[in-house]
């Protein structure tokens, strides 16, 4: 009976278009719903999180003083054969790299040369921008990658952008485990 | 003297029909991207000009400076013929729309419509019928097996939904009795058409949408099946010729909805200048072509046959049938 029933009030629904005038109204509360877009690198850029894989960089110790102790673990363990470290001794008659060379160009960003360093020197920091036009220039050397900025603390905010000239930047967090943007979309 | 000012004021008028006509893709083009990134949570064109407003801008001279490509194997003159084939009788079609009553400007009384004809409705569907040879000679001459079947699509499309749609009005020019679209507008000053005529409307409506090869009904340019149906083979200008005619159907029959449905400028509520109210009516239904777009999946060939023989036909035979019962 209430099968019977139903069927007659999905055939009335048909003949006034209910489904289509529902699926209009769907996309009309989708209208005024926020935008999803993020807008890089015009405005805003996404901070990755602190366990994310981004350019190498190599640390420094108490002392200021470059943590690799030129082992070349690093180098053997590399799947794409992309680090060259030559060793020198110092004046402290401790083995430095004399050389360090990551081929940005050839490198997966496995961080399997992360895991393998025994001195905790080399680790994939959070900088995912380094673009390039010419390959030759992805040969990062020792004191480059000193420079590198390193693993991310907070991550997952949204930050202000390399082309932005309006610095005017939505939102920004310290939320460890990132910004939900899910959460600001109204969803039916 | 007189005859001078006469003749000024209608060259004055048909050059200001024809740049706004030509001008209005550009802001429709924009508004039809914006719409259609915020229905998908996204934000559309942003970097050109603010907010993307001279994104359209950019689009033309892109087109401009774009090789006019013509297939080898193409018939040329008609390659060359089908665009204005299919751009000019849109425009030829607003000749006959009034926008509004007679204003008076510096003393001067100024129709805000190019010509009042006596048959103006039979006028806008033979002209619109012509609209149909450009797709089919497009398709054609550009000896591509899309295209060829994306103009036999439109074709029969085209054909089978001007019945109904030559039909629906006929419950109009009853209740007006007249076909100029001036006395159409002047006889709904008190009630509008929508009132008595929601199955004429409906009928109108769903064959415009047809008519204007839009969502649900844009069959000939079907890109899952089709390419991009007569189109296929057109770049540069010649593509923005079709472009260009696509949106200024979508504007002619959303005028025509006005005009013959709801009232034209005559206002309701809220007193706004005539003109306004017009413009007001024409935008929302522009609104709902482009609302349409972006809700609607599109029709199977043979549901779109089906829908409008089996079910728009009968529906606009019956609307005569019940008018003509009901009024005389």
């Amino acid at each position: 009976m209430s099968l019977a029933r139903d069927r007659v009030g999905t055939w009335i629904g048909w003949a006034f278009f209910a489904d289509l005038a529902s699926g209009l109204a769907l996309t009309f509360g989708y209208m005024f719903s926020r935008s999803v877009t993020m807008q890089y690198p015009d405005k805003e850029k996404w901070l990755p999180y602190s366990r994310y894989r981004g350019h190498h960089f190599l640390k420094r110790d108490e002392g200021g003083e470059i943590k690799c102790v030129a082992c070349e673990l690093c180098a053997r363990i590399c799947p794409c054969d992309c680090i060259e470290v030559i060793p020198y001794e110092d004046e402290k008659g401790n083995r430095r790299p004399a050389k360090f060379e990551i081929d940005m160009a050839r490198c997966l960003f496995c961080g399997l040369c992360e895991d393998a360093c025994p001195a905790d020197a080399i680790a994939l920091g959070q900088q995912y921008e380094f673009s390039s036009l010419a390959s030759r220039d992805l040969v990062i050397g020792r004191d480059d990658l000193l420079g590198k900025p390193g693993k991310a603390t907070t991550g997952g905010g949204v930050v202000t952008a390399r082309l932005n000239t309006e610095q005017d930047v939505l939102v920004e967090t310290s939320e460890p485990q990132g910004y939900n943007w899910w959460r600001n979309i109204r969803r039916t | 003297m007189e005859l001078i000012v006469a003749l000024g004021l209608i060259v004055f008028k048909v050059a200001l029909l024809i740049a706004i006509l030509l001008l209005l893709p550009l802001p429709l083009t924009w508004l039809e991207r914006k719409i259609a990134g915020h229905m998908q949570q996204r934000m559309g064109p942003m970097r050109v000009g603010w907010h993307g407003l001279l994104q359209p801008v950019a689009d033309g001279i892109k087109l401009l400076t774009k090789e006019d490509h013509i297939p080898a194997e193409a018939d040329r003159f008609l390659f060359k013929l089908a665009p204005i084939l299919a751009l000019a009788p849109p425009f030829v079609v607003f000749v006959a729309i009034p926008f509004g009553e007679t204003v008076s400007v510096l003393g001067t009384e100024i129709t805000l419509y190019v010509s009042n004809m006596n048959v103006a409705l039979l006028f806008v569907f033979a002209v619109i019928g012509i609209e149909v040879y450009g797709v089919i000679f497009g398709g054609w001459a550009a000896n591509s097996k899309y295209a060829v079947l994306g103009s036999l699509r439109t074709c029969a499309q085209m054909i089978s939904y001007e019945i109904p749609m030559g039909f629906a009005v006929i419950g109009v020019v009853m209740l007006a009795h007249s076909m100029s679209l001036l006395d159409i507008v002047r006889a709904q000053a008190d009630v509008w058409n929508i009132v008595y005529q929601p199955v004429g409307f409906f009928v109108f409506f769903v064959a415009g949408l047809a008519e204007a090869q839009r969502i649900p009904f844009d069959l000939a340019e079907a890109e899952g099946d089709l390419g991009a149906g007569f189109h296929t083979e057109y770049s540069g200008i010649r593509f923005a010729f079709f472009m260009v005619s696509e949106y200024a159907i979508v504007l002619l029959v959303s005028v025509l909805v006005v005009i013959l449905f709801f009232g034209g400028w005559n206002g309701i509520l809220v007193p706004l200048p005539p003109l306004l109210w017009f413009l007001l009516k024409v935008a929302f239904f522009v609104y709902l072509f482009i609302w349409f777009r972006f809700t609607f999946p599109r029709y199977r060939y043979d549901q779109l046959m089906a829908i409008g023989w089996k079910v728009l036909l009968p529906l606009s035979m019956a609307n005569i049938i019940i008018t003509g019962v009901a009024f005389f």
